[in-house]
Order: structure tokens, then C-alpha cells, then sequence
């Protein structure tokens, strides 16, 4: 069992690490186009941010999902043919949703903003647009199964998901430390994926029946506020999967423990919360929207992300300082992920600032933040749960991929510089045609891009070979409840 | 509870329905129809399926494994029971009504009580987020579909049983999420 745990875990990360290497090149392609260096049509670009959003998005969350699944099944008794189960539900839906984009020229982002689906002015018809929105619901079906089975896993275990949350230690009913810290982090997340994925579901099949009788309309507002709901929920719990990775990670290394102690309980209560109902921020200019809901988005979205992050940074520093911890790819990626949370979080706040978000948004400046917060946070979460998998049986990690990561760490900050900065001077995000103005930082973020593909395909070679050419020696990891 | 004591609670929820101004007051609308009469005929029979002898209930399991078939069994009649030409058509013709009476306590409410506990805990998960989000959509559907759908009831009553449906997605939500929340005892499928 536990080598099929490992065989499956394996597969995920490599999945998905391959997907995120392929999306990046894709990245490169747009922003190649943008800076005029090579002739990619206007349709083809389209088509490529739809599946650079989307597999960008959905192989961060998938890999992060694993790594959730991995740790959390030490504590409570999760069931494999779901983890399974979820795995090809997801490999489907993925594949339906790439033949909708590349076969059938599907490029309504991965957004999916009503009415574009149905309205796409003879770019794409019907065929496209339904195979997109079907697979997107497999996709959340699949990770809708992974869901129920951590929180019945966890109810079980725990007695209900307040527990999860350590309410009882919150109220002080219970003295001492709360369930483990990623127990902690599995609840937050299972909770606020029930209710995204619950929320996506119902505007997904209305998107597929407005496709196929457009005479049954949505209200545009609602279906806006449902779509946001739901991708701003399932993206950001990509960083509250991820970030279980230092919770486990870090204490193993520096032989201290990670304690849920109260006031880190209360920082995940206050999350959980905050997740849900912070979304208005993308909606920042609709005016119709009711004034207290932006203003929600406003004041939460200062507040959401903080708790978590203040808890997590401020713990990581402590339990690091002066323990003697061996930095090594895993650890050192573990603590850029940490920097990357904390920086791609500052642009981040500013643009939720309802003035600002005025003048910034729908700027080069909104990617640019988050993909400080994806790349140089979530996905080094990834890349470093990767290298702690193979640790013991790596096939000489050395140079090359210390040298990988310090290339990553720099060029991928600097990219995430190159669309700061295309923001600062007033370039819209996803226009395929940019003005001379903006096409030195395309062509800048460019020749950073090809050094990130670089660096990006060391960390997969090495994971390859260590873990699936090599018939791993096992390096199992065995909790209580394993 | 005795069994006796649930058949008789069925049959009590039945004779209610059945008396005429009930019948008369709650088919005069279509959420009387939809959210009214509907669960209630269900729930008379998710009664009965606790008065059936323990011998039948055992027979029956063999071919109810983990509860799915009585799972899919209950939905897809309930589905043919929820259109609107079905709704028109219960309304309208006499043997069309028996059956509707006859096949939703016997189809829909006696295999779902007989298979609900039988059912894996994430199965009945599958069932409370997809009731949520399905009847958001009927609701929208009810709201926004520009033509009368049953000939029975008009544009407003349909609007207003689409309103009625999404405000029980609502209370839904928010009741079985808060029962997540409360401390239980462990649930796990009874015989599997
Ligand atoms: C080499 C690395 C990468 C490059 C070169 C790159 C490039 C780009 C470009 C050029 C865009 C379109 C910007 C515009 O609106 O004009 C974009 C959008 C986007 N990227 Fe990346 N990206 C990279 C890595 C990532 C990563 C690691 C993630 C997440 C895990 C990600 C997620 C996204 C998302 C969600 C969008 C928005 C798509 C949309 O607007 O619909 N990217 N990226």
C-alpha cells in the first residue's frame, strides 16, 4: 500500500510538473507575441492564455492537492481509490477542456465570464465551448470527491469540523495544543472548496444551458459574482494546500516541533472565513454592485491573508533560527515559497484598495502580482515538496540544480518585475497586440521566461530520474494512522 | 418507534394531502405542488420503509449494494415526477395523478430511507452538495425561462416557485454545513 501511495503521489507531482513546465512555454509564447517577436495570431493567442490560466490553475491545485493528501493521511484515514478516483476524473476533464482549446479553438479564458462562452463572434461554436465547460466540471467533480472524503475523513477523526479547526482549543474547553497543523490547514481547505466548488457547479450548468438556448438568460452581475466566487476561492487554497508542505517539512529538518498553538488556530479560523467572502475584490468596478459587498472586499481582502501568512512566516523564522537546518533544495525552496507568499501579497493588497483598483486593475499589474504569488509562492511549495520526496534516493543533486534554483528565484522575480512594471505604465492585462510602449518589458519578461523553462526542466529531470526511472528505494513516510 | 407506528405516520402525511381542500390549496400553486405536496409524498414513504418487516428489508439489501441502486432508483423517478409535462399531466389525468401518488412514496421515499444509511458517507455527500447546487439552477431556471413551461400555472407562479427554490439552497447550505461543524459521533455506512 504504502509503495502505491508513493507510485501515485509521484505520478501527480510529475503530471503536473510536466503541465506547468508546458504552460510556461506557452507563457513565453504570449508574451513573445506581445513583444512583437514573433507572428502568433490573435485567435491562437487567446487560446493559449485560456490554457495558460487554466493548467496553470488546475495542476498547481492538483499537485497541491496530493501534497495535502500525502501528509494528511498520517492523521486520519483517507481512502486511496478516491485519490485515485480523483486522479483520472481530473486527467479527463483536463483533456476535454484541451481538445475544447486547441481542437475546437475554444479562447474564452479560463474565466469563462458569461455570455462569452455562448458569444464568441465566430471564433468558436458550440462544440468548443460546451467540451470546455464539461471538463471544467469534471475537473471540480474530481476535486469535489477529494473534498468529501478529507472532511468525513476528519469528522471522523476529529469529531466535526470545528475540531478540525480547533475550536474547542479556541474556547478553551480543551487545554493544550490543537490537532496538528496540517489537519488545521486540510480543514480550512476542505471547507472553503465544498462551498466553491458547490458554487461553480451551479453556474457551470447554467453557462452550458444559456449555450444551448440562449433565450435563458443569467443575470451578467450574478453570474459574474458566482464565476468569482468560485476561481477565487479554488485559487487561493492552491497556497493553503501548498503551505502544509513547511508545516511538515520544517519541523523534520530542524527538530523542533510545529504546535497548533491558539493563536495560530484563531489566524486559520479567521482565514477560513475571509476566503469565502473577500471575492468582491475582483469586482471592484462594477458599480451596480451593492457598496457593502465592495466594501467587504475591500477591508477582508487586507485581512485574509494576513492571519495565515503572519503565523506561518513568523513560525518558519522562529523554528529555522539558530536550529542548525540543513539547506538543501527542499528547505531552500520551502523558504522562497515563504518569501514569495509575503511579497506577491503586497501588490496584491494595494490593487484591493478600491482608489487604486481603480487606476490598476485590468493592468499588467494584477498578473504581475499574482504571479509573484503563484510562482515564487505556491509552486516552489510544489517544486520543494518535490525534492523532500526524492530525498534519499536522488540521483546526485548538485550544482546544477542549486544553480536552478537561484536562476528560478531571480528570473522569476524579475518577471514578475517585467509585468509590475507593464502595469506602471498603463498596459491592459490580455491584450494580444501591445502599443511600442509596452513591448520592451514583454520582450524583457521574454529572455527571463526562457531561463525559467531552463531551470524549471532541471527540477523535473531530477525528480524524474530519481523517482520513476530508479525504482525508488522506499523513504516512507509512516504516521500513527498509515 | 415500532414499524407500525411509522406506516401509520405515513399514511397520516398521505390522508392530510389528500383531503380536498389541502389537495385544492396546494395544487392551486406550483410551490405548493413543487415544494409542498412533492417531499411530502416522499417523506410519507421514506416512513413506510421503516414499517417493512426486517426479512423483506434484508431480501432487499442483497440487491442494494452500498445503496446505490435504491440511490439511483429514488432519483431517477423523482426526475420524471419533477418535469413539467409530468406535473401538467398529474394534474390532469386521473390515472396519471394514482400513479404519481402510488410511485413517489413507493419509488422515491421507501429506497431512499431504505438506502440512505447504506450509503458511503462521501455518496451522501455527493447528494447534499448536488441537491444545493442543482436546485440553485432550477430556481434560476424557473426565474429565467421566458415562457409559461407548465400549462397549468402562470409566468409568476413559476417565478415565485423559482425564488422559493433557491432560498432552500440557501437554508440547505447553511444547515448541513452547520452540522459539519457540530460534534458528532462517527457516521460510517452501516453494513458494507
Ligand atoms: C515562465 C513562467 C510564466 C510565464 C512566462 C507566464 C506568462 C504569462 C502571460 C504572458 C500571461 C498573460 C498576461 C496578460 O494578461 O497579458 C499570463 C497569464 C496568466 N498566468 Fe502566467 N506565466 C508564467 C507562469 C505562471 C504560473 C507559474 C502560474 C500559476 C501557477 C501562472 C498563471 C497565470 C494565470 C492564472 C494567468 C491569467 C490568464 C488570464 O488572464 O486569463 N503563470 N502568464
Amino acid at each position: 500500500m504504502e509503495a502505491n501511495v508513493r507510485k501515485m503521489t509521484a505520478l501527480y507531482m510529475f503530471v503536473s510538473g510536466i503541465a506547468i513546465l508546458l504552460m510556461m512555454v506557452l507563457g513565453l509564447l504570449m508574451l513573445l507575441a506581445q513583444g512583437k517577436m514573433i507572428p502568433l495570431g490573435q485567435d491562437t493567442f487567446y487560446e493559449m492564455m485560456t490554457a495558460h490560466g487554466t493548467f496553470m490553475v488546475g495542476a498547481a491545485a492538483f499537485a497541491a492537492s496530493a501534497v495535502m493528501w500525502y501528509f494528511l493521511r498520517q492523521y486520519v484515514r483517507l481512502s486511496f481509490p478516491i485519490f485515485v478516483t480523483h486522479f483520472v476524473l481530473f486527467l479527463t476533464g483536463a483533456v476535454m477542456t484541451a481538445i475544447s482549446i486547441f481542437v475546437f479553438r475554444f479562447a474564452g479564458a479560463w474565466t469563462f465570464l458569461y455570455p462569452l462562452p455562448a458569444m464568441s463572434a465566430g471564433m468558436w461554436g458550440k462544440t468548443g465551448a460546451s467540451l470546455y465547460l464539461i471538463g471544467m466540471l469534471l475537473i471540480g467533480v474530481s476535486f469535489l470527491l477529494l473534498y468529501l472524503d478529507t472532511s468525513r475523513a476528519i469528522i471522523r477523526e476529529y469529531g466535526s469540523l470545528g475540531h478540525g479547526l480547533g475550536w474547542p482549543q479556541i474556547l478553551g474547553k480543551v487545554k493544550g495544543y490543537g490537532p496538528p497543523p496540517t489537519v488545521v490547514a486540510s480543514t480550512m481547505v476542505s471547507i472553503v472548496n465544498l462551498v466553491s466548488l458547490t458554487v461553480g457547479a451551479s453556474v457551470l450548468v447554467m453557462s452550458l444551458i444559456n449555450l444551448f438556448q440562449p433565450s435563458i438568460e443569467m443575470d451578467p452581475l450574478l453570474a459574474k459574482n458566482l464565476i468569482y466566487a468560485f476561481g477565487h476561492i479554488f485559487a487561493n487554497s492552491v497556497i493553503y494546500m501548498g503551505v502544509i508542505v513547511v508545516y511538515e517539512i520544517l519541523p523534520k529538518y530542524t527538530n523542533r516541533p510545529w504546535k497548533s498553538y491558539k493563536i495560530f488556530l484563531i489566524a486559520w479560523n479567521m482565514s477560513t472565513l475571509f476566503t469565502i467572502i473577500v471575492y468582491p475584490h475582483h469586482l471592484l468596478m462594477d458599480f451596480v454592485m451593492p457598496k457593502w459587498m465592495l466594501i467587504i472586499g475591500q477591508v477582508f481582502s487586507y485581512l485574509n491573508g494576513l492571519p495565515v501568512l503572519v503565523v506561518t512566516a513568523f513560525g518558519a523564522l522562529m523554528i529555522v533560527y539558530r536550529s542548525g537546518i540543513e539547506w538543501d533544495m527542499a528547505s531552500s525552496f520551502i523558504f522562497l515559497s515563504m518569501f514569495g507568499w509575503v511579497a506577491g501579497v503586497i501588490p496584491a493588497i494595494a490593487d484591493a484598495t478600491i482608489v487604486i483598483n481603480h487606476v490598476m486593475h485590468n493592468t499588467k499589474w494584477v498578473p504581475g502580482h499574482f504571479h509573484m504569488y503563484m510562482g515564487v509562492g505556491a509552486v516552489s511549495m510544489l517544486f520543494g515538496f518535490m525534492y523532500y520526496f526524492i530525498r534519499g534516493n536522488e540521483r546526485k543533486i548538485g550544482y546544477a540544480d542549486m544553480v536552478s534554483f537561484w536562476v528560478y528565484t531571480v528570473f522569476f522575480l524579475s518577471l514578475c518585475g517585467t509585468f509590475l512594471l507593464s502595469g506602471k505604465v498603463s498596459a491592459p492585462r490580455r491584450w494580444a497586440v501591445h502599443f511600442p510602449e509596452w513591448v520592451p518589458y514583454d520582450r524583457m519578461g521574454a529572455v527571463f521566461a526562457v531561463v525559467i523553462i531552463a531551470a524549471v526542466t532541471v527540477f523535473l529531470y531530477r525528480f524524474f530520474v530519481s523517482v520513476i526511472i530508479v525504482q525508488a528505494k522506499q523513504n516512507i513516510e509512516v504516521g500513527p494512522r498509515a | 418507534m415500532s414499524g407500525k407506528r411509522y406506516a401509520v405516520g405515513g399514511a397520516f402525511f398521505m390522508a392530510i394531502l389528500v383531503l380536498p381542500p389541502v389537495l385544492r390549496w396546494m395544487e392551486s400553486s406550483m410551490i405548493g405542488v413543487m415544494l409542498g405536496q412533492i417531499p411530502v409524498l416522499v417523506v410519507a414513504g421514506w416512513l413506510f420503509g421503516f414499517a417493512l418487516p426486517r426479512r423483506f428489508i434484508e431480501w432487499l439489501n442483497c440487491w442494494n449494494e452500498n445503496g446505490l441502486p435504491g440511490l439511483l432508483l429514488a432519483i431517477s423517478v423523482l426526475t420524471f415526477w419533477l418535469l413539467p409535462r409530468s406535473v401538467d399531466a398529474s394534474l390532469n389525468e386521473p390515472l396519471l395523478r394514482l400513479a404519481k401518488w402510488m410511485m413517489l412514496p413507493l419509488l422515491v421515499g421507501m429506497p431512499l430511507s431504505l438506502s440512505w444509511k447504506r450509503l458511503h458517507p462521501i455518496a451522501r455527500g455527493i447528494v447534499h452538495t448536488n441537491a444545493i447546487s442543482m436546485l440553485v439552477v432550477m430556481g434560476w431556471l424557473y426565474l429565467s425561462v421566458p415562457v409559461r413551461v407548465c400549462n397549468s400555472y402562470l409566468l409568476s407562479q413559476q417565478n415565485a416557485l423559482g425564488r422559493m427554490m433557491i432560498a432552500l439552497a440557501i437554508v440547505l447550505a447553511a444547515f448541513w454545513s452547520l452540522r459539519l461543524f457540530v460534534a458528532t459521533t462517527p457516521n460510517e455506512p452501516t453494513t458494507r
